[in-house]
């Protein structure tokens, strides 16, 4: 029986694997031919004064823009396993593989800065997610315990603070009138990276204040779903079993009321999670933080820099596809009614 | 003498700002060790909630509960309505146990059936987690689970309806309580699955002699079952007597139109089933005199318009059968023959 | 932060209220500039600091903006030739770099030479040489590469051109045409003197020589794409490390000299620039002067930017100037056949438009800059003289002349009955196109509502801002009306009036050929090639004057720009001829 079990289950992922590489092969085309879409000509863009066809066009070669959408994007599915080969004769250059492209406007072979920005970004995730679990969730079975009295009323306010301040304003509050202020934080040094393990000072000193703006928002609405979640679950009949039981309140609460209310927490949580691995664009602009949310918006707005857009789309759609995943099988663990299908 | 369990006058109320909803008011019963009582009544009698009392499952803070239910354990009486939560909650599972409505939500869906058996055994026992499991095997296997051995890994959405009541009942039992409170436990459940499971608690209350409360709206299980009848409405008892006397000498109104509106396959010839005119009185604004005057066929056989006016007191019209009507037996027997010479 | 009412403006020369008083323009006032006030302190790290993620190019073949040319200018990279480091008119006159003197023309100023300065060095040690000043000019041939900088080498270089309009050489990479290159510039035996053979004369090629991408680029140290992120040092500073969105690292070049160089002072040990700042960061920074050794590199955004200008504090007045920066934006009336060919029609529209209005839009005229007379603005120094007419008429209002505009229409209804038509005609209406951008469509509400009072009738169309100035060419053909600005590659009207009204490279309105506009296209192309500077400059007037009396533009600005500064940065000047700081003389205070 186990084994039949086994099998099921790796089928069922491999399945799912596929469908996902389906999933990012899609998103990587729709990209260029939205891209194709534009009303922009990135070609016509470094033109300065003396504009003439002939530069336009060579700028166009140059970009890779000169073929059809479909070529282009063949082109980057090749160099993410061989590498890519840039300009020709004794100035030619190239990417090694997974190349991602070259942007021409950083200098820089886009996977070299995938490297150098994916640090940050996911720096600034994990510490954002630690400070909202731990306050949102833990705040949350607070007030759905204390329900009506004093902490629950608090902790409504607290909801209501976070979900109502959008993170572009609480996030330049606190660099202006905390970071800046009291001169915590050199404001020409403001989100350089360091090495957590080498210089945890450091990075304590780049992280600590966009992480927790960024968690703010997403405790207020974990705390209002924990909640909101443990009060509903602990009206159910089965907690009304334990207790007839014979069953502690600490007991039930433990391992029947919260097993049941967190179980969804922990779905969505790994889905947002995944959402800012693809860079918390807002956040990291105001604290200075190079990641691929800065590095995604400034090619959209500013650059228009495509293989970087390719990239970065890419990548962030990668990350919420697979752990969309890992979340349904963590599901399927935790809950043995969704392991049937 | 005094059985097992003594409710007296216990009332259970829940302050609401409409008023005061009186789900049980002065409800009185008790049932000894190998004695099964049924609790009889509509929905809203209160059956329920008296039950609930005695296990000491309200939410404190928005119940009233006065009155008292003792349990006479060998080492002492317990009020348990008076005790702390703590000396109660160790009863719970211990002494007393009970069984819901509805075994589909009644389980944890997260745990295995095996899980939660061991987890109420393990409450009150020393032993290993494996330990644990075996004793859970054995409840499974007397509750007539087949292939006890595997099932006891699964979880309850494998369960139909009736294995999950079973489970239940297992869970219940595993700690050899001496009060057994079922809150209609087969109403949710098809015909032939109630009958099985009212004849398995019938067995195991024989082998474990203990007491048995059955909460139920439905008359065909009291039959089936039961050794003591109490009837409530309104959120009192109005009739208290044995089954037989019950179903062949009831001598209450309302006992009286609940009987007559069962269907009878005995009675030939077409009959149509009376039913009950009107609805339950509302547990906040009780009508003055007697609850059931409203609906009462008698009401206006009463000199002096006394049923709207004075509330009738449980009495004993003969040996321990308990009534609560204002009219004595023999006017009672008059105006039913009448009727039923017309 | 609201806006303060203006006050009256004690700290800058109310120029702007004399201009309109008597149409004069003077020279921007440099109020918080503290050259030549005290002795300058060597040492100390200066700092940088901008919103961008990086500067753009930083190979000089690729370089085209005035103040990044300042900028690396003054640091990196030496020219033969380059501005006097001083403010007012002064700075905008030549004095010779790498090379002996500022060029000898010869043959008509057909040929040039320069003789390179003895002891001039890379950061390696290794001698500057005409054959790398030779090497740098031949990569701006290589287009399939480098697309972004100065193309005038491709258009005076005596090279043949070849029949789709590129040129015969290919650059030093693909190395076609390599001969033809080698002859249009020729080195000396010693490899010190250059000599440069051009198609036409260029009188003020010399000015082109000031461009990072007319100076020496090493064969040896060249690396293309990446040449943009690390270019070879000749100046007193190298690149230590440059990495974008984080900061570019400039440290003293040791071999460089002071003996060498009559022009550079490198006061500071360290050269710091700090990229990717959030916007408000870096206004905090300034207005609170948090990095006293720094210097911004972006402007404010607007409304701190009117915060700190109108600020009385002293010590805010130290850290800012307002000066007028080298770009003339403009609105241009379509004078090709079947648009705006008619002079009382665009004339009507020159004195309907209610300036104020604009003016007031932006925050007043301290900031807007002034309403221009004329396509040449008076940091082109001798180039410039007040026109007649236009904003000194006497129907000129500033508010808009509604009266005067409805006689000049009723004038065109006789003379261009066409042109009046689609002017006035409710159903056909003047094509205007417009950035599509807020602050635009808040400027044509005014627009629209002074042209209604005059009874022109307007129709607006949209243009992506990223694409507006990529299209400026098919606005030819599509509109009547648009905007746009232009500033001069050097001081020379050469790099205005023919750009833009001859026959250069971006004449987006006017394409007949009347026996007056050719005749004007004459005078233009003559004055190109004239070689006494008096004699052009008095051309370049009369030339300015009479598009003026055409109306082709119904509207210029001289626009203005402000700098900010920190408390300890001291040398600060604006240099005219770059439109910038004067970096090579900012030193620190400590």
């Amino acid at each position: 029986m186990k084994i039949r079990k086994r099998e099921k289950m790796l089928k069922y992922i491999s399945r799912r694997l596929a469908y996902t590489l389906f999933l990012i092969l899609f998103v990587s085309i729709t990209v260029y031919f939205i891209f194709d879409l534009l009303p922009v000509d990135p070609a016509r863009l470094i033109c300065s004064k003396q504009c003439t066809p002939q530069i336009v066009e060579a700028n166009r070669h140059k970009l890779g823009l000169d073929v059809p959408v479909l070529e282009q994007w063949w082109r980057f599915i090749q160099g993410l396993f061989s590498g890519r080969t840039y300009g020709d004769g004794e100035v030619s250059f190239s990417c090694p593989a997974p190349a991602f492209g070259y942007s021409y406007s950083r200098h820089e072979c886009v996977t070299t800065m995938i490297g150098k920005a994916f640090p940050v970004t996911f720096s600034l995730a994990l510490g954002a997610f630690i400070l909202w679990i731990s306050v949102g969730v833990s705040l949350g079975i607070l007030a759905a315990r204390k329900k009506g009295k004093f902490a629950d009323r608090a902790s409504s306010v607290f909801v209501l603070v976070g979900t109502s301040l959008p993170t572009f304003i609480t996030g330049i509050l606190v660099v202006l009138f905390i970071v800046l202020q009291f001169n915590l934080v050199n404001p020409l040094e403001l989100g350089d990276w360091a090495n957590p393990f080498t210089d945890p000072f450091g990075w304590l000193k780049a992280f600590f204040f966009p992480c927790a703006t960024l968690a703010l928002s997403y405790a207020a609405t974990y705390t209002r779903f924990t909640r909101s979640n443990v009060i509903e679950t602990s009206s159910e009949d089965y907690i009304r079993t334990a207790r007839a039981k014979g069953l502690s309140e600490k007991v039930i609460l433990r391992k029947h009321t919260l097993r049941a209310a967190l179980a969804p927490i922990a779905t969505i949580a790994g889905l947002d999670f995944a959402g800012l691995l693809g860079g918390a664009i807002i956040t990291e602009g105001i604290f200075g933080l190079n990641g691929l949310g800065k590095m995604s918006i400034t090619a959209v707005l500013e650059t228009y820099d495509l293989p970087v857009i390719v990239a970065t789309t890419l990548i962030a759609s990668t990350f919420l596809v697979v752990m969309n995943l890992i979340v349904d099988i963590l599901y399927a663990f935790l809950d043995p009614r969704v392991r049937q299908s | 003498m005094t059985k097992f369990l003594e409710v007296k006058n216990l009332s259970v109320g829940f302050p609401t700002p409409d008023g005061l909803v009186k789900a049980s008011n002065n409800v009185s019963y008790s049932v000894d060790l190998g004695e099964t009582l049924a609790i009889v009544g509509e929905s809203g009698s209160g059956k329920s909630v008296s039950n609930l009392a005695v296990m000491g499952l309200h939410n404190p803070v928005s119940t009233k509960i006065s009155g008292s239910a003792v349990l006479n354990l060998p080492n002492g009486p317990v009020d348990v309505i008076s005790a702390g939560p703590e000396v109660v909650r160790r009863l719970r599972g211990k002494v007393m146990s009970m069984i819901f409505q509805d075994p589909m939500s009644a389980l944890h869906p997260y745990y295995s059936v095996g899980d939660q058996i061991a987890e109420a055994w393990a409450l009150y026992n020393e032993g290993s987690k494996k330990g644990g499991l075996k004793r859970a095997q054995q409840m499974l296997d007397l509750v007539g689970i087949p292939a006890a051995d595997k099932r006891v890994n699964e979880f309850p959405h494998q369960f139909s309806g009736g294995m999950r009541q079973r489970v239940m009942i297992a869970m219940a039992l595993v700690n050899n309580p001496l009060l057994l409170i079922a809150d209609e436990p087969t109403t949710a459940l098809d015909v032939t699955v109630q009958a099985q499971i009212l004849s398995l608690l019938k067995d195991l209350q024989k082998e474990f002699n203990m007491a048995i409360i059955l909460i139920t709206h439905d008359l065909g299980v009291v039959a089936q079952v039961a050794d003591r009848v109490s009837v409530m409405y309104g959120g009192q008892v109005v009739e208290s007597a044995t089954a037989d006397q019950t179903f062949y000498n009831s001598i209450q109104p309302y006992t009286m139109g609940l009987l007559e509106s069962i269907p009878r396959i005995d009675l030939t010839g077409s009959h149509r089933l009376r039913a009950i005119p009107g609805q339950p009185p509302s547990l906040i604004n009780l009508p003055a005199g007697c609850a059931f005057a409203p609906r009462c066929s008698f009401a206006s056989d009463v000199a002096n318009n006394k049923c709207r006016v004075t509330e009738p007191e449980l009495v004993e019209k003969s040996t321990g059968h308990f009534a609560r009507c204002h009219l004595t037996v023999e006017e009672l027997s008059v105006i039913s023959i009448s009727r039923a010479g017309k | 932060m609201s806006v303060k009412k203006m006050t009256a403006r004690r700290l800058i020369a109310s120029l702007s209220a004399v201009a309109l008083a008597t149409g004069v323009v003077t020279m921007g006032a440099t109020s918080g500039a503290n050259a030549a006030v005290e002795k300058p302190y060597t040492g100390g790290t200066l700092f940088y600091y901008t919103h961008a993620d990086n500067f753009p190019n930083l190979d000089p073949t690729r370089m085209y903006t005035g103040r990044d040319i300042a900028l690396f200018g003054s640091y990196l990279m030496r020219t033969l030739v380059t501005y006097k480091p001083a403010v007012g008119p002064a700075g905008t006159t030549l004095v010779a770099d790498l090379a002996t003197n500022t060029g000898v023309p010869t043959n008509k100023a057909k040929n040039w030479t320069f003789t390179l300065r003895p002891g001039v060095t890379w950061e390696d040690g290794s001698a500057i040489t005409c054959a790398d000043v030779k090497y740098g000019w031949s990569r701006t041939f290589a287009i399939d590469i480098y697309q972004e900088g100065p193309t005038y080498p491709i258009s005076w270089l005596d090279i043949p051109t070849l029949d789709d309009g590129s040129s015969a050489y290919k650059g030093p990479y693909l190395k076609t045409g390599q001969a033809l290159f080698d002859k249009s510039i020729t080195c000396s035996a010693d490899n010190r003197t250059i000599k440069f053979n051009l198609k036409r004369s260029v009188p003020d090629f010399n000015y082109y020589m000031t461009y990072l991408s007319a100076g020496p680029v090493p064969a040896k140290k060249d690396t293309g794409e990446k040449y943009d992120l690390r270019p070879f040092a000749s100046g007193p500073y190298k690149i230590e490390k440059n990495v974008s969105g984080e900061e570019m690292v400039l440290v003293r070049n040791t071999k460089w000299s002071k003996a060498s160089d009559p022009v550079r002072t490198p006061y500071p040990d360290e050269v710091v620039f700090k990229f990717g700042l959030n916007e408000d960061v870096r206004d905090d920074i300034i207005m609170n002067d948090s990095i006293a050794n720094g210097v911004s590199l972006d402007s404010l955004q607007l409304a701190n930017n009117i915060t700190f200008f109108k600020s009385t504090n002293p010590k805010d007045a130290a850290r800012r100037m307002n000066n007028y920066d080298p770009y003339v934006t403009y609105l241009t009336a379509n004078n090709s056949a079947g648009r705006v060919d008619c002079l009382e029609v665009r004339k009507a529209i020159f004195f309907a438009i209610n300036n104020k209005a604009l003016i007031d839009l932006s925050g007043g005229l301290e900031f807007y800059g002034d309403m221009g007379d004329g396509i040449v603005k008076p940091l082109l120094g001798a180039d410039y003289a007040p026109t007649t007419g236009n904003i000194h008429d006497p129907n000129f209002k500033i508010e808009g002349n509604p009266d005067y505009a409805k006689t000049l229409l009723a004038e065109a209804k006789t003379k261009c009955p066409a042109t009046y038509d689609r002017a006035t005609n409710p159903d056909k209406g003047l094509v205007y196109i417009r950035p599509d951008t807020a602050s635009s469509k808040k400027t044509a509400v005014l627009v629209q509502a002074a042209m209604e009072k005059a009874g022109i009738v307007l129709k607006y169309q949209y243009e992506a801002q990223g694409t507006y100035n990529a299209k400026l060419e098919e606005f030819k053909k599509t509109s009547d009306l648009f905007s746009s600005g232009w500033g001069p590659d050097w001081a020379n009207a050469s790099t205005v009036i023919p750009e833009l009204w001859g026959e250069g490279c971006c004449n987006y309105t006017n394409n007949k050929k009347t026996p007056e506009y050719t005749a004007f296209i004459a005078k233009v192309n003559k004055a190109l090639v004239e070689l006494d500077r008096k004699k052009q400059s008095a051309m370049w007037k009369e030339l300015n004057q009479y598009g003026m009396d055409q109306y082709w533009f119904v509207r210029t600005v001289f626009g203005k720009s402000q700098q900010t500064w920190g408390s300890k940065v001291g040398g600060v000047y604006y240099w005219d001829a770059q439109g910038s700081f004067g970096f090579g003389q900012l030193y620190v205070k400590y």
